[in-house]
């Protein structure tokens, strides 16, 4: 993977490091032990993941009628924090096989973690649909699968049935592709680990990986397949997630801008989660070279840009509840009826967190802080989970009849669910922060030499990094080796 | 003795008995090759069956034999041995009968499955009505709670022949000892009952009958009888009306009862013939909200204005007094004078000289609306003698009490009273269906059967008789009441017999006794004419007006006591139906409250706050009448009189009841002297918030006219309904291909051929409904739609699949008006989200709308929803995962969730809980579980018993022979069901008609359910 960089972009790799070095910081967090703050949170995350168990078989076994739904809003907080589950989830695919697409080497110190936080995030988001059904025990009802009940079989009008697809092929490549990617560096772990048990699973996780050029060049080319494949499914997950309202006729549901908006939604709230996740892992791994200012800036652009469609389709959407005239349109989430009427709190919060913070952004400053990106992020993803509420409970609130209004208020089991999914992500998180290598350490080193400051020095400097020189080439080796020789 | 015999068994025995021997000692005739099989070692080793694969096996048989061994609870389903003849198992059958349980009387019809009654429709031969509360009854037979189930004497079971002894003692005693004995019953209204009552007294002459109804109509009663000579209820042909005057009487809801359908009849603008109905009152009443014109005033207004129409209309000047409303009441006058003898005044005011000034008016109006002839015998209580036995029990003159079916202790303004003076009396009998108050404060319980287990007849007009007839065998060790009385005047004939011979010697003359019975009920010409009863007698209505002026002394607040549409004067209160049932005006249910004017509510600092769950709390207040106090919720209710309130009677009774009912506040210890009105009534803020169980929370259409059409009679009949400005029945236009066209000319979907086969319609005309709520109750019983309870219908998961909506109009209607008023936007939809003080009030009942191109069943992903190819939409309960996606969906919200499991569930311990309460449970419907998705199903269950009937008769689908339990159970024709493709059927006139519309045709979900457009008679004549 030959890659030239001018000298005068930033580089993306920190701390003068060696070959050595990248595997050391990677492999450190799983061959050390845990600090204190880990088991904190680790703790705190499982005790919320068992509470939401908790409230999960409270629900299956008593039924729907725990949580704060009614005969006029049928869903609330349970799709809510399905979309936004699933729109956390977009980031990571995006991240992983857009910007490989398009050789955005940047990407190589945070696929691993974004997709890692994809795939936790649609588990979450998996289970929404699933306890969201009065009797879930049926649930398997929704694949199209031979069944002895006749001759019945789905429903294919239906957007729940193709969100049941779109989110199993999403999972199952997002799997795939953040497996293919780990097996050198799980080979890494393997061939370092000293306890046997260790190697044995490191062996088994990592397929086999021999290093070969062979497994190289094969792996190459899977990752590139995967990224052509995964490549639609950015755009069609969200798409079809935002069917489910867009293909209703609930005024402020049935609208055709929904796909690409809610695409750019999950985009930007994707991000501002992978900026929450990495602002925390940074510090906790010390990954503080490969994470850099640079990788920030660069990901709040994305928020910037996606942000700003994520307010033109707000301010289309406003618009367009205005300019049809109808009645019916008079309480969309987005209109002059929702920001007076008993939702105006989470109007207000929608347009406050989403559409007002994001635009601090455009200060340098703040967008190469750390701080201010990661108290951003939160509130952007504070603002995304309040615009899914806002669609679904805004909307079923104020239905065609008005003797249909009604209000949603959500119960202790509404709540716990939510957060018990929070627990759990963050439970896989962590025990993924202390079992995975977190960066893709193979990729980063094929950029070591074109984007690590030790190289970006030397080139301003004036000793060349390119061949032509056999000698330059064998300089480099001399400090590999001699650096290798100082460590060891 | 032993004997020497031996006995051989063989040849081989008596000859060698070695061989045998040696037989005996083997037990199989060959070896058995045990060693081989064990000895084997080879085979042994070879064998792939480990000692580990034994266990398996050992393992696996032992868990299926156990497995097997488990079984589902058994419900055993037994055949009959010998089969009753007229049962055929899952076959109804019908029979006609009537109600009369002191409050509502009814001429009905009772449909039996298996030799269960499950549901009661009305007999529409005997132009009977039913409302909520009639077809509810079939769920109070059932009540294993509160039904008395044998004998018992201080709450120690007795046997009959026991009581009947001991009481009959008694009461030689004190016939003897000349003390008073007094029966106190309810209006039973049956020739039958009231001779053997009369026979019973005769034998008894210690005895006298006193009637007493919770909630009186004496005054009505007096004051007819102060006219006519003879005391009953007036009657009122309201089909012939042209003009209908109301002060206060809600004759459509409990005004003596059964007006709806004469009414009705006599309002179809199609006809082009529509009484002008105008209502003077101070509640908002189901009559109020149907009037054409409504003019509030509070109660002392009403009856001033009362006098003052007198005054209007005669000339005189009686003694009277000015009102706020005295213009609107020239101008009555004048409208009454014009429609001459097809006009009519009533009165709902209960004070004799009220009623009288009414007749009084009617007489002068020449009134022909005013049915004297076939008086009401209905409600025939008489106050004053309830009040004198309290007080003369009180002081010890009574020897003995006998109720029957009334419960004094609960209903008397002094219950605590009648109580504690029943100390003082020697012989206390209570004969009654259910457990009470009174029941419970006499020595002895005789148990009474429910009126569908038991004989008898009715009488509620005079030339109309009915027959009760048993529909099934009595559940518990019950005896009627008419039984028990010919038992203790010492008759031996079952009543059974004596009413045979009753009605065959003075009602049927001649006439066959089973047809009656089959039929239900008899009439007979009333000839009253030549006995001068007709001639109504003089009164002197000065002096009438000047007591009634004396009288009626406003002061400080006024308070209207009033009955519910569901709960009546509170005797079915343990009934889960009734108090899930919301009020039609309020949306109420499981309540009674103050309502209190949207003034008032301002000045004294009372609001309805809706919670974020989206249900309603109301504030408390204290509420003294006459020293008498009681806190109770306030809702603010619009269209109340300024200065007045509002209080329901037949709530707050707890004795005996299940938990769940003990709601709302008892308000008969302020109906004093059994007036519905009180004057100087103190209201005042207390503390607390109460949670009320509201199914609606927004009260006005918010600007969206295409959902609820109203028209006047004047534009219905001169405008176009489509023009396109003033038409009142504007179709909904969309743009295509840059012209306006009607949203039904185009569309995205292939339609399917719908011309083939049946395609039902359901019309329902806003004109005619007068949301009494009768279809809500009878979709209950058909569809076995569960009770969910006060808590969960509060936070909106009632689960009817059929609710009338009501909406109040607003000050501001339209956004035209708005925009011309200059109102911003969020003023704007203020301004249409707030019902006006005084609003007119639109029902609109609605179900599924059985959409032809239906939005819930493309979202499905399992096609539990689905369209059927008669019309229906249909929900398979089975298949459903319960997504709610279809609810979400549905822009009619008519789908209905099931949260929990309803039913065998102690949570939710209502009818479907127990073993009696199950019994009402229609068979052909399933009980859903939880988690599954329901909704109105068009009765599939009864067009489909329609067809096979059809079918095995060999011929065709009679005409108009399609129903749902809605459309019968509907008195006044507004719901009409039918197969459009069957164009004589009325439904199908319907469907084309110039009045009727989609609700939501904007979207062109192409519902088979149509409205057909209100209309009301604006014009003032």
């Amino acid at each position: 993977m030959s890659h030239y960089e001018a000298p005068i972009r930033e580089p993306l790799v920190l701390g003068d490091k060696s070959y050595h070095d990248i595997t050391e910081d990677i492999a450190k967090p799983i061959e050390g032990k845990a600090n204190k703050n880990w088991y904190i949170a680790f703790y705190i995350s499982l005790a919320a993941m068992l509470w939401g168990f908790g409230c999960i078989f409270y629900t299956v076994g008593t039924g729907i009628g725990v949580w704060g739904l009614n005969k006029n809003i049928g869903w609330a907080w349970d799709i809510t924090n399905f979309v936004w589950w699933v729109g956390i989830g977009h980031a990571g695919t995006l991240i992983s096989a857009v910007l490989l697409l398009f050789r955005q080497k940047w990407r190589m110190a945070i696929n691993r973690s974004a997709e890692a936080m994809t795939i936790f995030a649609v588990f979450q988001a998996g289970l929404f649909p699933i306890i969201h059904m009065g009797r879930p025990w049926n649930g398997y009802w929704v694949m199209p699968i031979p069944n002895q009940f006749g001759s019945l079989w789905v429903n294919f009008n239906s957007p729940l049935l193709w969100d049941v697809f779109a989110i199993s092929t999403y999972l199952s490549v997002s799997l795939v592709f953040w497996w293919t990617g780990l097996l050198p560096d799980f080979a890494m772990i393997r061939d370092r680990a000293v306890k046997p048990f260790q190697k044995k699973i490191y062996a088994l996780l990592s397929f086999g990986w021999s290093g070969r050029a062979k497994d190289w060049q094969r792996f190459e080319e899977v990752s590139l397949v995967l990224a052509g494949l995964a490549t639609p499914l950015v755009l069609s997950v969200h798409t079809i997630v935002s069917m489910d309202f867009a293909t209703s006729i609930n005024p402020g549901w049935h609208s055709t801008i929904f796909p690409p908006y809610f695409v750019a939604g999950a985009i930007f709230s994707g991000f501002a989660m992978v900026q929450t996740l990495l602002g925390i892992m940074r510090k906790v791994t010390n990954m503080e070279d490969y994470i850099t200012r640079l990788h920030v800036e660069y990901m709040n652009i994305v928020i910037i840009l996606t942000g700003g469609i994520v307010a033109v389709a707000y301010a289309t959407e406003f618009f367009i509840a205005w300019y049809t005239g109808s009645p019916y349109e008079n309480y969309t989430y987005l209109s002059v009826g929702a920001a007076t009427g008993p939702y105006a709190w989470a109007f207000y919060s929608l347009l406050f967190f989403n559409i007002l913070t994001p635009q601090l952004l455009w200060f340098k400053k703040i967008r190469r802080s750390f701080i201010w990106s990661f108290i951003i992020s939160i509130f952007i993803n504070i603002g995304m989970w309040f615009e899914r509420f806002d669609i679904i409970a805004i909307v079923l609130s104020k239905g065609h009849l008005p003797s249909t209004w009604w209000r949603f208020e959500p119960t202790f089991v509404d709540v716990g669910i939510f957060i018990g999914t929070i627990g759990f992500f963050f439970v896989l998180f962590l025990l993924y922060a202390r079992t995975f290598p977190v960066i893709a350490q193979a990729e980063v080193k094929t950029i070591l030499k074109s984007s690590g400051e030790f190289y970006k020095k030397r080139l301003a400097q004036g000793i060349p990094t390119k061949p032509t020189v056999v000698i330059a080439k064998k300089k480099i080796t001399e400090v590999d080796s001699s650096d290798k020789n100082t460590k060891e | 003795m032993a004997s020497n015999k031996k006995y051989w068994k063989s040849v081989e025995e008596l000859k060698d008995s070695s061989v045998v021997e040696t037989l005996s000692k083997n037990e199989f005739v060959e070896n058995i090759p045990t060693d081989n099989f064990l000895g084997d070692k080879e085979t042994l080793e070879t064998s792939s069956t480990s000692r580990r694969d034994f266990l398996k096996y050992v393992g696996f048989t032992t868990a299926a034999a156990s497995l097997a061994a488990c079984e589902g609870p058994v419900i055993k389903s037994i055949p009959y041995v010998v089969k009753p003849n007229d049962v055929i198992a899952g076959v109804a059958d019908w029979y006609a009968t009537s109600m009369a349980d002191g409050y509502d009387f009814a001429n009905v019809l009772v449909k039996t499955r298996e030799g269960r009654p499950i549901q009661i429709m009305p007999n529409k031969e005997a132009n009977g009505t039913t409302s909520a509360r009639v077809q509810a009854a079939v769920l109070s037979l059932y009540d294993e709670k509160l039904r008395l189930k044998e004998p018992s004497k201080k709450g120690e079971t007795i046997s009959w022949a026991d009581a009947d002894k001991e009481i009959g003692i008694e009461l030689l005693k004190l016939k003897e000892a000349g003390k008073p004995v007094v029966l106190l019953t309810g209006t039973m209204a049956s020739p039958s009952t009231s001779k053997i009552v009369d026979e019973f007294t005769t034998a008894h002459p210690n005895i006298s009958h006193v009637v007493y109804d919770a909630v009186s109509e004496a005054a009505a009663a007096d004051a007819f009888q102060a006219m006519y000579g003879r005391r009953a209820l007036p009657n009122y042909k309201l089909e012939n009306a042209k003009t209908i005057v109301s002060f206060g009487a809600d004759f459509l809801g409990d005004f003596h009862g059964g007006f709806e359908k004469a009414y009705v009849q006599g309002r179809k603008p199609e006809t082009g013939k529509m009484s002008r109905h105008i209502q003077v009152e101070s509640n908002m009443s189901l009559t109020g909200a149907n009037a054409d014109k409504r003019i509030v005033a509070k109660p002392s207004d009403v009856v001033f204005s009362l006098i003052n129409l007198y005054n209007a209309i005669t000339k005189e000047g009686v003694a009277s007094k000015a009102t706020p409303i005295d213009s609107e009441i020239q101008k009555i006058a004048q409208e009454l004078k014009k429609a001459g003898s097809k006009a009519v005044v009533m009165t709902g005011v209960n004070d004799i000289n009220a009623q009288l000034i009414s007749l009084a008016i009617n007489r002068a109006l020449n009134s022909e609306i005013l049915d004297i002839n076939n008086s009401l015998n209905i409600r025939q209580g008489n106050y004053e003698q309830v009040q004198k036995l309290v007080s003369d029990a009180k002081s010890g003159k009574i020897g003995g009490i006998i109720t029957y079916n009334v419960d004094p202790v609960y209903s008397l303004e002094n219950g605590a009273d009648f109580a504690e003076a029943l100390k003082n009396v020697s012989l206390k009998v209570a004969i009654a269906v259910e457990n009470s108050a009174t029941v419970n404060a006499m020595d002895y319980a005789l148990p009474a059967p429910h009126f569908l287990e038991s004989w008898g007849d009715t009488h509620f007009s005079e030339g109309n008789y009915g027959l009760i007839q048993p529909t099934i065998q009595p559940l518990f060790k019950t005896r009627q009441f008419q039984d028990t009385l010919l038992k203790w005047s010492g008759s031996s004939t079952s009543y059974y017999d004596y009413l045979k011979s009753f009605w065959s010697t003075e009602v049927l003359g001649g006439s066959s006794w089973n047809k009656a019975l089959h039929n239900g009920f008899f009439q007979k010409e009333v000839a009253l004419t030549e006995d001068g009863v007709e001639t109504p007698r003089d009164i002197s209505i000065a002096e009438v007006a000047r007591i009634l002026k004396m009288n009626t002394t406003p002061s400080g607040m006024e308070l209207n006591l009033y009955t519910k549409t569901g709960l009546g004067d509170g005797k079915q209160a343990n009934n889960p139906w009734l108090q899930e049932f919301p009020d039609p005006i309020t949306r109420a249910s499981w309540d009674n409250y103050l309502t209190v004017s949207m003034a008032d509510a301002k000045e004294i600092g009372f609001s309805n706050p809706v919670k974020d769950n989206g249900s309603i709390n109301g504030d408390f207040a204290k509420v003294t009448v006459n020293g008498v106090e009681v806190v109770v919720p306030v809702m603010v209710q619009p269209g109340q009189a300024k200065g007045s309130v509002g209080l329901a009677l037949g709530y707050g009774k707890t004795f005996g009841l299940k938990e769940e009912m003990h709601v709302g506040v008892n308000a008969y210890p302020l109906y004093k002297g059994g007036n519905n009105i009180q004057y100087n009534v103190k209201v005042e803020k207390a503390s607390g918030v109460h949670e009320f169980a509201c199914t609606q929370v927004q009260k006005t259409i918010a600007g969206r006219h295409d959902i609820l059409k109203v028209t006047s009679l004047k534009d219905y009949k001169t405008v176009d309904p489509k023009d396109h400005h003033h038409g009142w029945n504007k179709p909904a236009y969309v743009s295509y291909d840059h012209k306006e066209v009607e949203a039904n000319t185009i569309d995205l979907w292939d339609e399917h051929n719908r011309e083939i086969g049946h395609h039902f319609n359901l019309s329902i005309d806003l004109t005619s409904c007068t949301g009494c709520g009768a279809c809500v109750v009878a979709c209950h019983a058909e569809n076995n739609v569960p009770v969910v309870g006060k808590k969960e219908v509060r936070v909106g998961r009632d689960m009817h699949w059929l609710r009338i909506d009501r909406y109040y109009s607003s000050e501001v209607e339209t956004r035209e008006e708005a925009k011309e008023l200059g109102l911003s936007r969020g003023e704007m939809y203020e301004a249409l989200e707030t019902e006006a003080e005084n609003p007119e009030v639109t029902f609109q009942p609605m179900m599924c709308q059985h959409c032809n191109h239906a939005p819930c069943e493309t979202v499905c992903p399992v096609a539990a929803t689905s369209h059927g190819r008669q019309g229906q939409n249909q929900m398979a309960y089975n298949r459903c995962v319960g997504t709610r996606y279809c609810a979400n969906n549905c822009p009619y919200r008519v789908r209905r969730f099931n949260w929990f499991n309803y039913a065998n569930n102690n949570e939710f311990d209502f009818n479907m809980n127990n073993e009696y309460g199950k019994m009402v449970l229609n068979p052909d419907v399933v009980v859903r579980s939880r988690g599954v998705m329901e909704k109105c199903s068009m009765c599939i269950q009864m067009t489909q018993a329609t067809i096979l009937k059809a079918k095995k008769e060999g011929r065709k689908v009679n005409t108009d022979e399609f129903e749902t339990a809605c459309s019968s159970a509907c008195t006044t024709g507004a719901m009409v069901f039918g197969d459009v493709n069957n164009k004589e059927d009325k439904v199908a006139a319907l469907a084309e008609d110039k009045r009727a519309y989609n609700v939501l045709d904007y979207l062109q979900t192409k519902p088979n359910v149509i409205y057909q457009v209100k209309v009301r008679n604006t014009n003032e004549a």
